[in-house]
């Protein structure tokens, strides 16, 4: 497969400090990669590279095939940028906030207005489109802020931390949003500090620290070279019958439990299963 | 991309009642008080006291009474007493007084003016000139001035200054003085756009956006260039529907230095936006930048009240430059636009040098 995104020998100083040594990364088309790691590890940088909005103080970044320091309109047309801010004119209507982004994409005319309808839609924010930015909530302005990144249809999304501070059901449309993106074909680099948000969304996940990428692969084949063996079994019953049963038959193969714990389900999906998943923005 | 920035400031602009109020209200405000303020030429209607006290049947004193009642700007009130003159100016019943001894003898017993010389020399040395005139024609026997005796002194414009023109306004002044003062402060609304772009991210976006460096700037600028000509053309027309402000040179010239004004304007704001990282340092820096520069520039007072250091200090501000140009193209017919080159010159020097400055210091990737 074809890569939309190569990062090769990518790195950035500022002054004496070296805030990211040189990434070497493929993304391949119609993916979802998570690209994980720490405060301060590098990652805002290291996609600010991919999306020319930093200048990298040594190695390349191809979009699309399109060296983006030296085909610059060519890459940036193939990528779009989801900022970690809500990047938008709260005084302004998010439909003018679209109609602006998108004229920067060079877009005009009867596509922009479809293009805008089709975005407001992904956002499901069609309704409110004419409500100005500043009456909306974390979760609005998220989704909102995220259609402002797909609004051109970029071969290449790049998502920067986009669910900080939003309801579980905002947080659920935007996952929805980026796997139906994907399946539609559009390549997504994700970045999150959320485990559980790479896990359930990205094919292939990319770990950085102090600004290096250590680690990149499936989280299979992360999981087979970084992480231990165990088992997790859902108990439907009585548990401490169940878990009695369960030492006894794991010891009855030979093998020793060495430690067995209790696992109740988590809060958010208590929350999402008694209030559905249904956006509720007022 | 440029439209596209226009439109969406324009629309930001609307919606900002800070702002519309800081470039449009309030230099009317100002306009209006500074035009009560300040005044030329005779003030008919609003004559001035002045207390009197000669001796009974003093000839000169009857003459300069006379002299006083005659001139257009003050009415004498006669008092019983040198010291009932004397504390009438104390109490500001009246704003000077003339006591005539009875014992007149230049040198060992002259004529006292009473005066607060507290006073700012603006204010006193035109009233302490007219006054000594008057006084000086009373004793030499002479009736106040008239238009019909032989002229003693005659004021004419040397040749290479074009003659003002007659009943000059106070807004002829303070029309220009206010639009120049309000129309820099573009420039911290330029400089707080920056910081507003940073702060929100919108900044970052556009950055990776298909757009060059230079549109991105541009896209900030222009819409600014725009309000800030339209500013000027709200406040000129106000002054001349509203305030009965006059435009005695070139239409032609008062509208090109009012765009080397709002260019020069916008590149200042680029050079604020290069010096402060966010809206609080852009505004405990940008505000008192601007006054300093209004004052200096003569954009409050005339700067020819200025002593002549600080006359010549204003010229390294833009806004002396912009007023002097103002002045010629409003007081003095026949100014042209080839007469206020110079200062086109000079506020387009300016733009270039806080732009040059400004774009040394800007930083896209902060």
């Amino acid at each position: 497969m074809a890569s939309v995104l190569a990062l090769a020998g990518l790195g950035k100083d500022y002054g004496d400090r070296r805030a990211v040594d040189a990434v070497d990364l493929e993304i391949e088309a119609g993916t979802i990669t998570g690209l994980l790691g720490p405060n301060g590890a590098g990652k805002t940088t290291t996609i600010s590279m991919a999306s020319g909005v930093v200048t990298p103080t040594r190695g390349t970044a191809l979009v699309d095939g399109h060296d983006v320091w030296k085909q610059p309109r060519l890459a940036k047309r193939a990528l779009g940028l989801v900022p970690q801010e809500l990047a938008l004119y709260d005084e302004l209507t998010a439909r003018q906030n679209l109609r602006y982004f998108g004229r920067i994409y060079g877009l005009g005319g009867a596509e922009l207005a479809s293009r805008i309808d089709w975005a407001l839609g992904v956002a499901g924010l069609g309704d409110r489109a004419s409500e100005s930015v500043s009456q909306f909530s974390g979760g609005m302005k998220r989704r909102l802020n995220l259609a402002a990144g797909v609004l051109h249809k970029p071969k290449l999304l790049i998502l920067d931390e986009p669910t900080v501070g939003v309801d579980p059901q905002s947080r659920n449309h935007v996952f929805e949003t980026v796997k139906t993106l994907r399946d539609e074909g559009m390549t997504v680099l994700y970045t999150s500090h959320y485990m559980e948000e790479v896990e359930m969304l990205c094919d292939r996940v990319a770990i950085m620290d102090h600004g290096k990428l250590i680690a990149a692969g499936t989280i299979d084949e992360l999981v087979a070279t970084h992480g231990g063996k165990g088992l997790d079994i859902e108990i439907e019953g009585d548990l401490e019958t169940a878990r009695a049963a369960a030492i006894a038959a794991i010891e009855g193969t030979g093998a020793t439990v060495k430690t067995i714990s209790a696992r109740r389900g988590n809060l958010e999906g208590v929350f999402l299963s008694l209030t559905g998943k249904a956006l509720r923005d007022e | 991309m440029l439209g596209a920035a226009i439109q969406k400031d324009l629309l930001l602009l609307s919606r900002d009642r800070r702002a519309l109020a800081m470039l449009f209200v309030m230099p009317v405000a100002f306009i209006l008080v500074f035009g009560m303020f300040f005044k030329f030429g005779p003030d008919k209607g609003q004559r001035r006291s002045i207390s009197v006290w000669h001796a009974p049947g003093d000839a000169r004193g009857e003459r300069l009474v006379e002299n006083l009642k005659a001139s257009e700007s003050f009415a004498p009130i006669e008092l019983p007493t040198a010291e009932a003159v004397r504390a009438s100016v104390a109490k500001e019943d009246s704003i000077a007084g003339v006591i005539v001894p009875a014992d007149f003898l230049a040198g060992a017993n002259p004529v006292e003016l009473v005066l607060d010389e507290g006073m700012s020399l603006q204010v006193r040395g035109p009233l302490q000139g007219s006054l000594t005139g008057l006084i000086v024609r009373a004793l030499l026997g002479l009736p106040a001035p008239s238009p019909n005796e032989p002229a003693m002194v005659v004021v004419k414009t040397p040749p290479g200054i074009d003659r003002p023109m007659t009943n000059i306004s106070a807004f002829q002044v303070t029309v220009p003085g206010n639009a120049v003062l309000f129309g820099f402060f573009i420039a911290l609304s330029v400089a707080i756009g920056f910081t507003e772009e940073r702060r929100s991210g919108t900044w970052r976006r556009s950055m990776a956006a298909p757009v060059s460096r230079a549109t991105l700037l541009l896209a900030k600028l222009v819409p600014y260039s725009l309000v800030g000509l339209v500013q000027m053309a709200f406040l000129f027309g106000i002054g001349a529907l509203g305030f009965g402000m006059q435009i005695a040179g070139s239409m032609l010239g008062l509208v090109l230095l009012s765009i080397a004004v709002v260019i020069c304007a916008t590149s200042l704001g680029l050079l604020l936006a290069s010096l402060g990282r966010t809206e609080k340092q852009i505004g405990s820096i940008g505000p008192p930048v601007l006054l300093v520069m209004g004052m200096l520039g003569g954009s409050m007072f005339p700067r020819l009240a200025m002593p002549v250091f600080m006359q010549k200090v204003g010229l390294a501000i833009p806004h002396a430059w912009a007023l002097d140009g103002y002045y010629a193209l409003l007081v003095r017919p026949n100014t042209t636009v080839i007469d206020v080159l110079p200062q086109i010159g000079a506020l387009l020097g300016f733009t270039v040098l806080f732009a040059v400055v400004g774009l040394s210091r800007f930083r896209f990737e902060r």
